[in-house]
């Protein structure tokens, strides 16, 4: 032990620790300064603890307490607080920076120690200083922006008030800062790991190392005997169904009778803490009986494979797709193109680990309330889910703060094994699993095996479209069917195509499951048909953006599910992208003619995302308040995309309300309306649809009266409070045989145009440039939009590039290749607003389309400038060498 | 791999239901719940009961089932089981003595509630 004496936000503290005593844990747990945050099990890879220890930023996590005699430490909290905050917080809320919010205590950090030297960085500099902090959400851009502008704070050229929105600009199409920049800038929104709570037991979990085998008996007498320890809990202790029930009941909290991929939980330890719990966890022992892997759809398919579900065979949903008769135009056609294409299982890598809360809230003598509060985007439903696998009904679900989504809180996971144990144990549960941890018990974008013949006639126009594709649903079912479905829906694309003909598999493997993933479905099969496209153009000698404008779809003709198009407001786009694509050409040429291993190309990718699905709907209430201000309730879980900014802008727009009167209730089912999940792009579209329709009812009450208060309402007879919906009242599955059937009500659009320089001895590639021209309707919040168009191409080019899930191999930010600030790149975004007819004022969503058409550009952009066509992502460079060589035969 | 338009059973657990109940078709969800609460009636309610050995419902079942009713309506979703106490009088122990199918399973499908939703 040592003690040692140091400065704390100005205050003087003396500490006695241990010597491997690091600082992150004395400010989070000691001090309880909770906005330095912790992502990459301490790995020094994620950059979220940041702190600035004696004017130098530092990451916490890597921090040894007892080397810190004398100095002095400067936490987030002791830059500002929410009413009072530093420039620096001010530029990150003004720039749009801040997203989920989960990397932005450590980013400020960052930027405050550069800019304490350096009041003029440029942008490498700024690459530099923040090289070691990552962000899922952003693309970095944005971060960029706002250090500069904190810079020219700091230099006084610019005040705060000289940069913020004055709200005689309106309230629709400006970028007013969300109302939950500032706190997470500060430090101080809590998310779940951030919680106090007085008296819980930490919980680690025993995960499996195999991929699939019989679970023959779980020893817990060692793990016991460790000091600390409060109990461990197998699927025995579990009194509810212990399956964790999306569409189907197969997912259990702990496995009972067998694992299925590697990291499958199988028990788990309650301890007085995480040390102690993660101590007791690998002291468990379990006798597996090993049973045959099947890693890929081939091999669970194969004659005599054994069955991983017990109830359901590994073919566990097909689902065709047919219009006209494709083989037929495909005989007919001028050109048909015949190839083949993969995507990889990915990780969504949202930044914060899969933490949650659960305790017993006492009731007077009746049965207790079982509260968790976890990283939830479909609270009420996931309630239900947890309600069954538990089996205890009296139940609350509140949603914390969350640090980024990307489709992977479509599912339960932590809160699962958190609400048990509460009810096991009696005691409140701590569940902040490692980041390890967190990625056994997610989902993962499904990799997808796509065979696909694209045909045109002589003219250019497409004739018929055939696709065969396999999907890896991994370990369990999750939402499968959905993700199939999605691909279907969205199967061709932008474009109108006569005839298609398409079948689909999800297969059960060993691998680890698979569910929802930004785009969820279009993403992979889109990446296939806009590749296909351009290698039908040149097979035919058309520019790829003509062979796109000739084909798109106009509105009145149907897309691969027969269901009209009523507005397509494609087009418009693809001319917009012309000039910089021009341009861009020209540059490559210009580039390339100077020679040398280095080349660079262009392309292009299209993007016509769904929104509004069939059958969708959504309900939201609104009261009007006493102050005059108003009040929203609806479960619109917000993990970064901004749904607060909107709810809030459109509200306060459509009562003539400053935005300070808008109070939201969005994160408990014991105040808001069950309004589905924030998935599928939908928040926007569906729930600002229910909003203004609520609005509507309010409005139309108060005129009937004459009332313009709450009090005069009242005294009028009439309600506060009204209930507004939004439906898609096209309903109803595929048809199971044509797979033809009800669509989306609205769709998004949007063009991509990538810059790319590809090394033909490396093989590795480098982003030049990317520009998006998009469509999303009426425009809400214009830096809530880039920052999802930015942080989506981002994410796409990582998915393009280089990320990969791999089972037993990817354990952290390393191994799974998360995107930093060193390998951010331009980008440009150009707006049109078509207003959408049945969209809320007008919009549409935005959030997963972004990145759509990426990962096609960047093919397409690789191919361009030296001929190598990859087809099976990421494209590595391995891979691109190997395609350079087939190129090159 | 050339495909085949099979259907696998685990379309039967994903598909919504319809059935004829007390003289109404109903739609229900792959837990029995209403796909569509406007589409109760209290005959339908009776119904459903007896089908779940739940002979008479008496003055204490109609409260909670009007009671889930009207809170839904008002809310957008059902309410949590001590908002059910706190608007009926009944405790919770008493509530599952009346429902011996539970209260979501019992109560809150018998007053046609349907379950909030998933995926899209």
């Amino acid at each position: 032990m040592k003690k040692v004496s140091l400065i704390v936000n100005g205050v003087q503290r003396q500490f006695v620790v241990e010597p491997d005593y690091i600082l992150l844990d004395l400010l989070r747990k000691e001090l309880r300064l909770t906005g330095t945050k912790q992502s990459c099990d301490r790995k020094g890879q994620c950059g979220a603890c940041t702190v600035i220890v004696n004017g130098k930023s530092v990451r916490s996590c890597l921090t040894k307490v007892v080397n810190l005699d004398g100095a002095e430490v400067i936490t987030i909290e002791g830059l500002g607080t929410p009413k009072n905050p530093h420039l620096i917080q001010e530029a990150f809320a003004l720039s749009g920076a801040i997203q989920c919010g989960f990397c932005t205590p450590g980013m400020i950090m960052a930027a405050k120690a550069l800019l304490d030297k350096n009041r003029d960085p440029s942008v490498d500099d700024i690459k530099k200083a923040l090289r070691r902090n990552l962000c899922r959400c952003t693309g970095y851009k944005k971060i960029i922006e706002a250090v500069r502008l904190a810079a020219r704070f700091l230099r006084g050229e610019l005040t705060p008030d000289q940069v913020r929105p004055d709200p005689k600009q309106g309230l629709i199409g400006v970028s007013h800062p969300r109302p939950s920049a500032m706190i997470k800038a500060c430090g101080v929104a809590e998310f779940a790991a951030d919680i106090h709570v007085s008296g819980a037991g930490e919980l680690a979990t025993v995960h499996s190392p195999y991929a699939h085998a019989l679970i023959k008996s779980i020893d817990t007498s060692a793990a016991e005997r460790i000091p600390g320890v409060i109990g461990i809990m197998t699927a025995k202790d579990i009194k509810g169904t212990n399956r964790l029930k999306y569409m189907v009941p197969d997912r259990p909290i702990l496995c009972d009778a067998k694992v299925r991929f590697i990291g499958d939980p199988v028990a788990a330890v309650l301890a007085e803490t995480r040390e102690q719990a993660v101590s007791a966890a690998q002291a468990v022992k379990v006798e597996y009986e090993l049973l045959p892997v099947m890693m890929t759809p081939e091999e669970a398919l194969a004659v005599g494979a054994l069955q991983i579900d017990p109830d359901r065979p590994n073919l566990c949903f097909t689902q065709p797709q047919i219009r006209g008769d494709a083989e037929a135009a495909l005989e007919k056609s001028a050109a048909v193109l015949e190839t083949d294409f993969s995507t990889q299982t990915n990780h969504q890598a949202p930044l914060e680990p899969e933490a949650c809360v659960a305790y017993l809230e006492e009731e007077n003598g009746d049965l207790p309330t079982l509260v968790v509060i976890g990283r939830s985007i479909n609270i009420h439903y996931h309630m239900g889910m947890l309600q069954d696998a538990v089996g205890y009904e009296n139940m609350r679900y509140e949603e914390a703060y969350s640090g980024g989504q990307f489709g992977i809180k479509i599912d339960v996971t932590s809160e699962g094994l958190a609400a048990a144990a509460a009810l096991h144990f009696r005691r409140p549960v701590r569940y902040i699993p490692s980041l390890v941890e967190s990625m056994w018990l997610t989902s993962k974008r499904h990799a997808f095996r796509m065979k696909v013949r694209l045909g045109a006639d002589a003219r250019g126009k497409l004739t018929a479209y055939c696709i065969d594709f396999t999907v890896n649903n991994g370990a369990y079912y999750s939402n499968g069917n959905v993700i199939v479905n999605r691909a279907l829906l969205m199967l061709s694309g932008s474009y109108y195509i006569p005839a298609v003909r398409a079948m689909s598999r999800l297969v059960y493997t060993n691998t680890i499951w698979g569910a929802a993933a930004r785009g969820a479905g279009p993403p992979q099969v889109n990446y296939a048909l806009e590749s296909a496209m351009d290698m039908l153009a040149e097979k035919m000698g058309i520019d790829p953006l003509e062979f796109r404008l000739m084909n798109i779809l106009k509105p009145g003709q149907p897309k691969s599910t027969g269901r009209v198009a009523e507005q397509w407001p494609l087009p418009e786009l693809m001319e917009a992208i012309r000039p910089h694509y021009n341009r861009a050409r020209n540059d490559a040429s210009e580039f390339n003619r100077k020679g040398g291993t280095v080349k660079r190309g262009v392309g292009l990718g299209t993007g016509s995302f769904g929104i509004g699905g069939p059958g969708d709907t959504a309900t939201v209430a609104v009261e009007l308040d006493l102050d005059g201000g108003l009040t929203v309730f609806g479960a619109a879980a917000d993990p970064g995309e901004g749904n607060d900014s909107m709810l809030t802008q459109i509200a306060a727009h459509l009562m003539n309300l400053p935005m300070d009167k808008i109070r939201l209730v969005t994160r408990t089912t014991g105040r808001t309306t069950a309004a589905g999940p924030a998935a599928g792009s939908r928040i926007t579209y569906m729930l600002g649809g229910a909003l203004v329709d609520a609005i509507h009812k309010l409005k139309s009450a108060m005129a009937e009266v004459s009332a313009v208060t709450a009090e005069q309402l009242q005294a009028s007879g009439k309600p506060t409070r009204y209930m507004g919906t939004k439906k898609n009242e096209d309903a109803g599955p595929l048809d199971p045989q044509t797979g033809q059937g009800p669509s989306f009500e609205s769709q998004v659009h949007a063009v991509q145009l990538a810059e790319v320089e590809v090394n033909t001895a490396t093989g590795e590639v480098r982003v030049v440039k990317m520009t998006t021209a998009v469509d999303a309707g009426r425009v809400i919040n214009p830096k809530n939009l880039e920052g999802q168009l930015e942080g989506g191409m981002d994410m796409g080019v990582g998915f393009a590039l280089r990320e990969i899930y791999i089972d037993g191999q990817t354990k952290d930010w390393v191994s799974f290749k998360f995107p930093t600030i060193g390998h951010s790149f331009e980008m440009e975004t150009i707006i049109r607003e078509t207003p959408r007819t049945k969209g809320p004022l007008g919009a549409t969503g935005v959030g997963e389309m972004t990145m759509v058409p990426t990962a096609p550009a960047m093919m397409n952009a690789i191919a361009n400038a030296c001929g190598a066509r990859v087809r099976h992502l990421p494209a590595t460079p391995n891979k691109v060498l190997a395609a350079l060589r087939e190129a090159k035969g | 791999m050339e495909g085949t338009a099979q259907t696998p059973p685990i379309r039967q657990e994903l598909g919504e239901r319809v059935r004829h109940v007390a003289g109404r078709e109903i739609t229900f969800d792959g837990e029995g719940f209403f796909w569509d609460p406007h589409q109760w009636s209290e005959d339908v309610a009776m119904a459903l009961a007896e089908e779940e050995g739940l002979k008479d419902l008496g003055e204490a079942h109609w409260a909670i089932l009007r009671f889930l009713r009207d809170y839904y309506f008002q809310n957008g979703r059902s309410p949590l089981n001590r908002q059910i106490k706190e608007g009926t009088g009944i405790s919770l122990m008493e509530m599952e003595a009346l429902f011996p199918c539970g209260i979501k399973y019992g109560a809150r499908r018998l007053a046609g509630l349907p379950n909030p939703r998933n995926c899209i």
